[in-house]
């Protein structure tokens, strides 16, 4: 196994999914897709409130 | 490699399908079961819509990477040689986007555009970002396509991204204490039909100007950037029309890196970012959940998909050490940018422009300015300006 781009590539791809499907199965999950500027006094798409 | 197209020499860089073999067949496996899986879990909370947006990010991956349709390069060329129907094709883009974003009701869509705060943060985050997507060769979007195609430059810019972007996350409650004229909408007294009008009439007039000192200086727009605005459009309309809102990416590297800094005991909840309701819901459900990171998992594995049938995947080689320091340093810059300029080229400048938000346009400016410092900082790097 040497150190080439794909196969780098490929671990990181592989040590992901395992994170995400693990995240996945570990926290509770919204019944529909969400993005953060949908709650609160959101004033931006990151979810930032309106300060002025 | 996420060099634009925007020109015909650019089109043999693009990569052409080809019967593969090998490694690319056991990748190309890989990345479908892996799809299958995501795929499954999202059937089972989000249903349809989880679905749809999943595949909607891995076309854009695939369309991404197989037109390498990119921003940092058509900007360096605009900047550098003069060429300006990149940045033409970008307004084109736009322009198509906001027939649907600003008059949604008008299609019957039930969604809202990209709208946020004039403030000084953007100046400095936009501008942080313009000099970083020149250093690492890509901007969000092109970090992440270029990643999902191997490429050894991404793979060092894209975990500086989510670094920068988590320390951006924690930077920017302070910053919006710094001065903000708040959001802006461009003709936000009218009805969505003349409102729609006049923005397209500004994003007609900017994209029209690029493309008139192009014609004059004998360049062209190719067809096949053309065809490439065209279907990237329908994609972001479908996003949209799924998920309510216009198309983001680096939200979903911030929550990525921030659910990662938790598993390793950074207190990231404690922060004022993470305590604002959306961001706060994101960081407490399921990376599935949030329609950045999952359309990010989807972007990667469609550019993956891709780039294994072309044998992409195989040539790609490890760039110099100083332009793998130049891809880290751009991926830190880009990420604190993001955050503080309230996303990147596909958040800020054309969701940003194409809902109307005075916003986007700031951050156009800015991001070229930046970009502007940052070619002069590349043959520092050992990268050609």
């Amino acid at each position: 196994m040497t150190f080439t781009p794909k196969n780098i590539y490929l671990m990181i791809v592989l040590l992901g999914s395992i994170l995400l499907i693990g995240d996945h199965l570990t926290s509770p999950a919204l019944t529909d897709v969400g993005s953060p500027s949908e709650l609160g006094n959101a004033c931006a798409p990151c979810g930032a409130p309106c300060t002025e | 490699m996420s060099e634009a197209l925007t020109s015909p020499k650019s089109s043999s860089a693009s990569p052409s399908p080809r019967i593969a073999s090998g490694f690319e067949m056991i990748s190309l496996t890989v990345f479908i079961a892996i799809a299958l899986v995501i795929a499954g879990l999202v059937s089972l909370d989000t249903g349809w819509t989880g679905i749809g947006l999943f595949v909607l990010g891995g076309l854009l991956g695939g369309v991404f990477l197989g037109f390498q349709y990119g921003f940092a390069s058509a900007w360096r060329r605009a900047l550098v040689h003069g060429e300006m129907m990149g940045i033409s094709g970008h307004f084109l883009l736009i322009g198509l986007c906001a027939c649907i974003f600003i008059p949604a009701s008008l299609w019957g869509l039930d969604g809202a555009g990209s709208i946020a705060p004039v403030s000084v943060s953007l100046f400095i985050g936009a501008f942080m970002f313009g000099i970083g997507m020149q250093l690492a060769n890509g901007c969000g979007s092109g970090v992440l396509f270029s990643f999902g195609g191997g490429s050894g430059r991404m793979i060092i810019a894209l975990p500086f991204f989510i670094i920068g972007s988590v320390l951006g996350s924690f930077i920017l409650p302070t910053a919006l204490d710094w001065g903000s004229a708040g959001p802006i909408a461009i003709a936000g007294n009218f009805s969505d039909a003349p409102r729609a009008l006049i923005n397209l009439a500004l994003i007609g007039l900017a994209g029209g100007g690029f493309y008139a000192i192009g014609r004059r200086r004998g360049q062209h727009l190719d067809r096949r950037l053309l065809l490439a605005c065209v279907i990237i459009a329908i994609l972001c309309g479908a996003v949209f029309a799924l998920s309510g809102h216009p198309w983001g990416v680096t939200f979903g590297f911030t929550l990525w890196g921030a659910k990662l800094a938790q598993d390793l005991g950074v207190p990231v909840e404690n922060f004022a970012f993470w305590q604002w309701p959306g961001p706060a819901r994101a960081l407490g459900h399921s990376l599935l959940s949030d329609v950045s990171s999952l359309m990010n998992i989807g972007m990667v594995l469609g550019a993956a998909m891709l780039a294994s049938v072309s044998g992409q995947l195989r040539r790609q080689s490890w760039p110099s050490g100083k332009q793998l320091l130049a891809a880290a340093i751009g991926g830190i810059l880009m990420g604190i940018g993001a955050r503080l300029s309230f996303g990147c080229n596909i958040g800020a400048f054309l969701g940003g422009i194409a809902s109307g938000s005075v916003h986007g346009w700031v951050w156009f400016v800015l991001a070229m300015a930046g970009s502007w410092t940052g070619v002069y900082l590349r043959p520092g790097f050992g990268l050609s300006k």
